[in-house]
C-alpha cells in the first residue's frame, strides 16, 4: 500500500543527514506528475495550517449534531485529473482550546482521541465520515465534480501513497480521506499519522452481508482478527467496548394509504362544475411527503461480553433497547396542490402575447363592416366633443357582435366550454341568475353587495387586503383571480384565461351599457389601498351609478326639477365636496342632456326664473346665518360630487401638477387648473342665494377667512366683518373666480366628472390588457388567497413554526407588493415559501395518519395514542429542519 | 447635483386653514415671508433638497389647502407619503382641537402606517398664545409624533422642523428604500436549510 515511501523518504532525508555523501545532489524538482501532486497536497495542508498538533477539549454529548461545521475546499490536479481536497472541521468556541502546540512526541492525534470516545456516538446528522469514525476534524480528496471515480485498485493505491507520504512530510496529524470506488458508493479509505502511530481507515461494502456477519459475535470475530494479528499475540485483548444501532427503515410509502383528499378539481374535470368549486383554492401533497421513517433503536457503550447475540440466540430485542429515536425524511420537492398552482399562475406573468395572439385571429376583426362602426363608435364616445350618444346602438351593436363572436368560438372549439364558462360566470355574477326584477331587491336589501357568503368583516384576515394590496376577500376581483387560477391549471392554461378575461370585459361593458351595477364590489370611490385593477371596477361602478343617477334625475325631475337636481337621487350625494382636478374635461357637456323638446322648454323657463333672482339648487340652511345684504337665510348649494379616481389616475394629476415646477406662475396655473370646482361650487352659491357676495360665499366655504371684530362704534359695541387680509389681495384667485361665476346650479353646470368618458376609458384599459398583464394585477389577490388557505389549514393543525412563517411570508409580500412595480422575481420566492409552509402542513398531517392520530375510528387504541402523543408533537417542531430525532425514550427499558 | 441624490421622498402637510402651512413651506423652500399669501386651492407642490448627514435628500412637499371643502380629495394626494407635517395655529385652540381630525383622516387615506408624523405649532411670534408648548407635547407623544414650535415669520425651527422629520424618515428602516433587502435573505435561507447529511445506512465495519 505504501509504495514508494521509502524512496522519497531517503531522497528528503539526505540534506539533513550529515554522514550522507556531499557530493549528493538534493533534489526538490517534482519531476513526475505524482511528485507534483504530493507537494501541491503538501502546500494546501500547509496553507490551512493543518501541521502540528492541537489540544482541544473533548467532544461534549451531541456536540457533532449541534456544533455548527466549517468547510473549505480547494482543487488540486493529478496530471489532468482534477481533485478536491475539503477539509471539514467541527468549530468550536473557546479561541485557547485550539492553541497549538509544538509538536510533543506523545500527543495522541486528536482523531484518535476522538475516535474512542463514546459521546457522540451515531450522530443523527453528520458527514457519513464522522457518523462512521466519529472524528471532528477531517480532510477529504475526492474526484472533482465531472470526472469519473477512482475504481481500479492501482489508482486507489497510488492516491494512498500520496496521502501518506504528505502527512508524513508534512507532520499532518488531521486524518486525511480519499474517496474510492463510485460516488454512490459513499467509500473512503483513509489515514492519519502521528507521532508513533499510524492509522488506517478501511472500509468494506457489501451488496450483500455474508451470513456470519450479520450479528455482533461475528462482526467481533472480524475485528478481533483484525486487531490482534498486528498486536502482541500473548497478551490477551484488553475487553471491546460495543455500540449497537439498529435502524428500521420503513420506506414504502406507498404501500400505506395516503391521506390526501381528493382534490375538489377531480369533481371539475368530470364535469360535475358546480360555482363554488371555483372560490376555493387546493390544498396538500399529491404524494407523500413523507418518504421514510427511520426507527433506530441503540444500546449504547455496552462491553463485550455483556450482550449475546450470535446467529441462533440474540439479547438485542428492539424492544429492551434503552435508547430510541426516530428520524423522518421528507420527500425532495413534494408535489404539492396550492404551490403548483401558485406557481402556473405566476408563470404567466411572463407571457408576452395579447389576449388576441392567445385566442387565434381576432373574431371581431373578422367582421369587417361590424369592427369599423364599433371602433367609430367608441370614438366617438371618447372623443371631447361627442355630445348626444347614441348608447342604444352602440350597445346593440356590441351585443350583436358579442353573439357572434360566441358563435365563432363554438365553431373553433373554444378554449373554454361553454360549460365551465357559464359556471364561472354564474359565480363571478351571482346576481345574473335572479330574474331582473328581483334584482332591484337584492340592490335595495345590498347597498354594497358582497360575496355569497359574508365574512366577518371586522376580522384580522378580512382586512389582509389591507396589507397586500389585494381586495376584499368577498369582492368580485378576488373571486376573478381565484377563477384565472382555477381556469389556467385545469381548463385550458392561457388560452383559457385569455377567453374568461375576454368574456369578462364583455360582461362589463354589458353592465355599464345596461345601467346595471358590477355585483360584488364596495360603493363609494375606488378604495386606493386595493390593487389598480379592482380600483378600476370600483371606477366603472361608480360611473354607472352616477349614469343611474342621472338618467333617472332625467324621469323624476321633469316635474320638480328645481328642487330635486339629479346628483341628490345617488346615495352618495350626501358627501359634500368637489373635484377641481377635471380641469381636462373641455367639451360641452352638460349635466342635463337636453335631448328632448320638452325639457328644452322646462330649462328655458327656469333661466328666465333665475334671472328674477329665483333661488335653485338649494340643500339647506347654513346654520342660522343669513346673507349680509339681504335678510335671507345663507343657503348651502347642491353641488357637485367629487370625481372618483383611480391610483393611476391621480399619479399622473399629481405628475402634471408637478410638472409646473414651483415658479410662481406655475403655482398660479396649478391653482388655476383646480380652481374649477372652486368655480362650480361658487356657481351653485350664487344660485341658491341670490344677491349673495363674496363674503357671503366665504363664510360658507372658509369661514376662517370672514374675520369679525367687535367695534367700538357711536357708544355701542358692534359686530363687523371683513374678509381676511389673504382674501383681500387684488387677483387672487378666489375674487378672480367669483367675478366669473355665473349663477347656475349644479345640475345645469358642466360635469365635473365625466362618468361617459371616465367608463370608456376604464373599459378600454381593461380591454387592452394582455393575460400577463391579467395575471399581475391579481397576484395580490392570489396570494391574499393562499396565504388565507394555508392559516385555514395550519388552524386545523396547529403548527406553531408555520404560523410564524406565515407572518414574515405576509409581511414580505406586504413589502413588495406595495412597491408600485412589485419585482415579480422576489414575488417567487414568496410563492416558494408559501409551497415551503403548504409542505410543512402535508408532512405533519402525513404523520399524522402514520401514527394513526388522525383516524380516530379504532377506539381500542385510544390509550396508546395518547401516550405517543405527546413526542409526536415534538417531531411536528422538527419538520422543519431534516432528521431530527424525534422522540429518545430511555426509559423504555422496562 | 442629481447624482448624489439618496432619494426623493414625499412630505406632506395638513393642518386647519389659515395656520400658515404655505408660510411655513415658503420660509423653508424660499426663505421668504409673505403676511399676504393667497389661501391655497387644491394642492401645491415645491421642491427642495436638503443635505442630511451628509445624505442629499430631494423633497417633494405638497401643500394643501384646509378648507373643508376642500378635503374631500386633498387625502388623494397623501399617497405614498413618507412623511407629514400636522401645522396648528399657537394662537387658535379650534386649529388644535381638530387636529384629531386630522389624524384619523391620515390613518384612512395613506398607504403607508409607518410614515413619520411631525405636530408644528406655528406662529410663535405671536404673542396672544392659546396654547402652551406642553400641551403639544402631550399630543405628540401621545400620538408618536415629533413635535416643535415654529413661526414662519421669524423663521424661528421652520429650517430645523423640515431636517428633522427627513433624518427621522431616513432612519426608519424600509421606509425610503424601495424595497427591504435583508427580510427576503433571511426568509430565504430559513428555508433552505436542512439539506444536509448523507443516507447511507448499508456499510459494514
Amino acid at each position: 500500500m505504501h509504495l514508494d515511501r521509502s524512496k522519497q523518504r531517503a531522497r528528503m532525508a539526505a540534506d539533513s543527514d550529515p554522514e550522507s555523501e556531499v557530493f549528493e545532489i538534493t533534489d526538490f524538482t517534482t519531476a513526475s506528475e505524482w511528485e507534483r501532486f504530493i507537494s501541491r497536497v503538501e502546500e494546501v495542508l500547509n496553507d490551512w495550517k493543518l501541521i502540528g498538533s492541537r489540544v482541544r477539549k473533548p467532544l461534549q454529548k451531541g456536540e457533532i449534531t449541534s456544533g455548527s461545521w466549517e468547510e473549505h475546499t480547494q482543487e488540486i490536479n493529478f496530471a489532468d485529473f482534477r481533485f478536491s481536497i475539503t477539509h471539514h472541521c467541527l468549530k468550536q468556541e473557546s479561541a485557547e482550546s485550539q492553541s497549538r502546540e509544538g509538536a510533543g512526541e506523545d500527543v495522541c492525534p486528536l482523531a484518535l482521541q476522538d475516535l474512542l470516545c463514546v459521546n457522540n456516538d451515531f450522530p443523527p446528522r453528520a458527514h457519513c465520515l464522522v457518523r462512521w469514525f466519529g472524528v471532528r476534524e477531517f480532510l477529504v480528496i475526492s474526484p472533482g465534480a465531472h470526472c469519473e471515480a477512482v475504481v481500479s485498485e492501482s489508482k486507489c493505491n497510488l492516491l494512498l501513497s500520496s496521502v501518506s507520504i504528505a502527512l508524513a512530510n508534512t507532520g499532518c496529524l488531521v486524518p486525511l480521506f480519499v474517496q474510492i470506488q463510485q460516488k454512490w458508493r459513499k467509500m473512503y479509505a483513509g489515514e492519519c499519522q502521528g507521532p508513533g502511530v499510524h492509522t488506517d481507515f478501511e472500509m468494506v461494502h457489501l451488496r450483500k452481508a455474508p451470513g456470519q456477519h450479520t450479528h455482533l459475535s461475528g462482526l467481533l470475530d472480524i475485528f478481533k482478527n483484525k486487531m490482534s494479528c498486528p498486536l502482541t499475540p500473548l497478551t490477551p485483548l484488553p475487553p471491546i467496548s460495543i455500540s449497537i444501532r439498529f435502524t428500521f427503515v420503513l420506506q414504502d410509502g406507498q404501500q400505506c394509504s395516503w391521506p390526501q383528499q381528493p382534490p375538489d378539481f377531480y369533481a371539475l374535470l368530470a364535469g360535475e362544475v358546480g360555482g363554488v368549486e371555483f372560490g376555493r383554492l387546493p390544498f396538500g401533497a399529491c404524494e407523500d411527503p413523507i418518504s421514510e421513517l427511520h426507527l433506530a433503536t441503540t444500546w449504547p457503550n455496552l462491553t463485550e461480553g455483556i450482550v449475546v447475540d450470535n446467529d441462533v440466540y440474540s439479547d438485542l430485542d428492539p424492544l429492551q433497547a434503552p435508547h430510541w429515536s426516530v428520524r423522518v425524511r421528507k420527500a425532495d420537492n413534494p408535489q404539492c396542490l396550492l404551490g403548483e398552482f401558485l406557481m402556473e399562475f405566476f408563470k404567466l406573468c411572463c407571457r408576452k402575447e395579447s389576449t388576441e395572439e392567445v385566442l387565434g385571429r381576432n373574431p371581431v376583426e373578422e367582421e369587417g363592416t361590424e369592427n369599423s362602426d364599433i371602433t367609430q363608435a367608441l370614438s366617438k364616445l371618447t372623443e371631447p366633443a361627442a355630445v348626444p350618444i347614441h348608447k342604444l346602438s352602440v350597445s346593440s351593436m356590441v351585443h350583436s357582435a358579442r353573439r357572434r363572436m360566441r358563435r365563432h368560438r363554438r365553431a373553433e372549439e373554444s378554449p373554454l366550454n361553454s360549460h365551465v364558462l357559464n359556471s364561472i360566470l354564474l359565480y363571478l355574477f351571482p346576481d345574473a341568475a335572479l330574474d331582473k326584477s328581483d334584482l332591484s331587491d337584492v340592490k335595495s336589501t345590498q347597498p354594497s353587495p358582497g360575496g355569497t357568503t359574508e365574512p366577518d368583516r371586522e376580522s384580522e384576515d378580512y382586512h389582509l387586503y389591507n396589507q397586500l394590496k389585494s381586495a376584499p376577500s368577498d369582492s368580485l376581483t378576488y373571486r376573478l383571480a381565484l377563477c384565472v387560477c382555477v381556469v389556467n391549471f385545469h381548463h385550458g392554461g392561457v388560452r383559457a384565461v385569455a377567453h374568461l378575461w375576454q368574456e369578462f370585459v364583455l360582461e362589463m361593458r354589458y353592465r355599464w351599457e345596461n345601467n346595471c351595477l358590477i355585483y360584488g364590489l364596495a360603493g363609494g370611490a375606488p378604495d386606493l389601498r386595493c390593487c389598480l385593477l379592482h380600483q378600476k371596477l370600483q371606477m366603472l361602478n361608480c360611473c354607472i351609478e352616477r349614469k343611474r343617477a342621472r338618467d333617472d334625475g332625467r324621469k323624476s325631475g321633469a316635474s320638480d326639477r328645481s328642487r330635486l337636481g339629479p346628483e341628490s337621487a345617488g346615495p352618495a350625494e350626501v358627501s359634500p365636496g368637489k373635484s377641481w382636478d377635471s380641469w381636462s374635461d373641455s367639451e360641452e357637456e352638460f349635466f342635463e342632456c337636453l335631448s328632448d323638446t320638452e325639457e328644452m322648454k322646462d330649462t328655458e323657463s327656469e333661466k328666465k326664473a333665475a334671472n328674477k333672482s329665483r333661488a335653485e339648487g338649494r340643500l339647506q340652511p347654513h346654520g342660522k346665518l343669513t346673507l349680509l345684504k339681504s335678510p335671507e337665510p345663507l343657503y348651502i348649494p347642491v353641488t357637485q360630487e367629487p370625481a372618483p379616481m383611480t391610483e393611476d389616475l391621480l399619479e399622473e394629476q399629481s405628475e402634471v401638477l408637478a410638472k409646473l415646477g414651483t415658479s410662481a406662475e406655475g403655482a398660479h396655473l396649478r391653482a388655476r387648473m383646480q380652481s374649477a370646482c372652486l368655480l362650480s361650487d361658487m356657481e351653485s352659491f350664487k344660485a341658491a342665494n341670490p344677491g349673495c357676495c363674496l363674503e357671503d360665499f366665504v363664510r360658507w366655504y372658509s369661514p376662517r377667512d370672514y374675520v369679525e371684530e367687535e367695534v367700538d362704534e357711536v357708544g355701542q359695541t358692534v359686530i363687523r366683518g371683513d374678509l381676511s387680509a389673504r382674501m383681500k389681495i387684488p387677483g387672487n384667485m378666489w375674487v378672480e373666480a367669483w367675478e366669473t361665476a355665473k349663477a347656475t346650479p349644479a345640475r345645469r353646470q358642466k360635469r365635473l366628472f365625466d362618468d361617459t368618458k371616465e367608463a370608456e376609458k376604464v373599459l378600454h384599459y381593461l380591454s387592452q390588457q394582455k393575460p400577463s398583464d391579467l395575471t399581475r394585477h391579481l397576484m395580490p389577490c392570489v396570494l391574499h388567497a393562499a396565504l388565507l388557505k394555508i392559516k385555514e389549514e395550519e388552524e386545523s393543525e396547529d403548527i406553531a413554526s408555520v404560523r410564524k412563517a406565515l407572518q414574515q411570508v405576509t409581511a414580505h409580500a406586504s413589502k413588495l407588493l406595495h412597491h408600485p412595480n412589485p419585482d415579480f422575481k422576489k414575488l417567487e420566492d414568496v410563492i416558494v415559501q408559501m409551497s415551503a409552509e403548504e409542505a410543512v402542513i402535508a408532512r405533519a398531517r402525513s404523520l399524522k395518519a402514520k401514527f394513526g392520530i388522525a383516524g380516530g375510528e379504532r377506539e381500542e387504541d385510544a390509550d396508546e395514542l395518547q401516550s405517543i402523543k405527546s413526542p409526536l408533537q415534538v417531531e411536528l417542531r422538527c419538520t422543519l429542519d431534516d432528521y431530527l430525532p424525534v422522540f429518545q425514550s430511555p426509559t423504555l427499558d422496562v | 447635483m442629481t447624482e448624489d441624490i439618496l432619494t426623493t421622498l414625499k412630505i406632506l402637510i395638513i393642518g386647519e386653514s389659515g395656520v400658515g402651512k404655505s408660510s411655513l413651506l415658503l420660509r423653508f423652500t424660499d426663505d421668504t415671508f409673505d403676511p399676504e399669501i393667497g389661501a391655497t386651492i387644491g394642492v401645491d407642490f415645491k421642491v427642495k433638497t436638503l443635505a442630511v448627514d451628509g445624505n442629499r435628500a430631494k423633497l417633494a412637499i405638497w401643500d394643501t389647502a384646509g378648507q373643508e371643502r376642500f378635503r374631500t380629495l386633498t387625502p388623494s394626494y397623501y399617497r405614498g407619503a413618507q412623511g407629514v407635517i400636522l401645522v396648528y395655529d399657537v394662537t387658535r385652540r379650534e386649529t388644535f382641537a381638530k387636529l384629531d381630525n386630522w389624524l384619523n383622516e391620515l390613518d384612512t387615506y395613506c398607504t403607508r402606517n409607518d410614515l413619520v408624523k411631525m405636530l408644528v405649532g406655528n406662529k410663535i411670534d405671536k404673542e396672544d398664545h392659546e396654547l402652551e408648548r406642553e400641551e403639544g407635547l402631550k399630543f405628540a407623544r401621545k400620538h408618536s409624533m415629533l413635535f416643535i414650535e415654529a413661526s414662519a415669520k421669524t423663521r424661528d425651527g421652520v429650517q430645523c422642523a423640515f431636517e428633522e422629520l427627513v433624518e427621522k424618515i431616513l432612519q426608519t428602516p424600509g421606509l425610503w428604500e424601495s424595497v427591504n433587502k435583508t427580510r427576503g435573505v433571511a426568509l430565504s435561507e430559513l428555508s433552505e436549510t436542512g439539506q444536509g447529511g448523507c443516507g447511507a445506512y448499508c456499510s459494514l465495519l
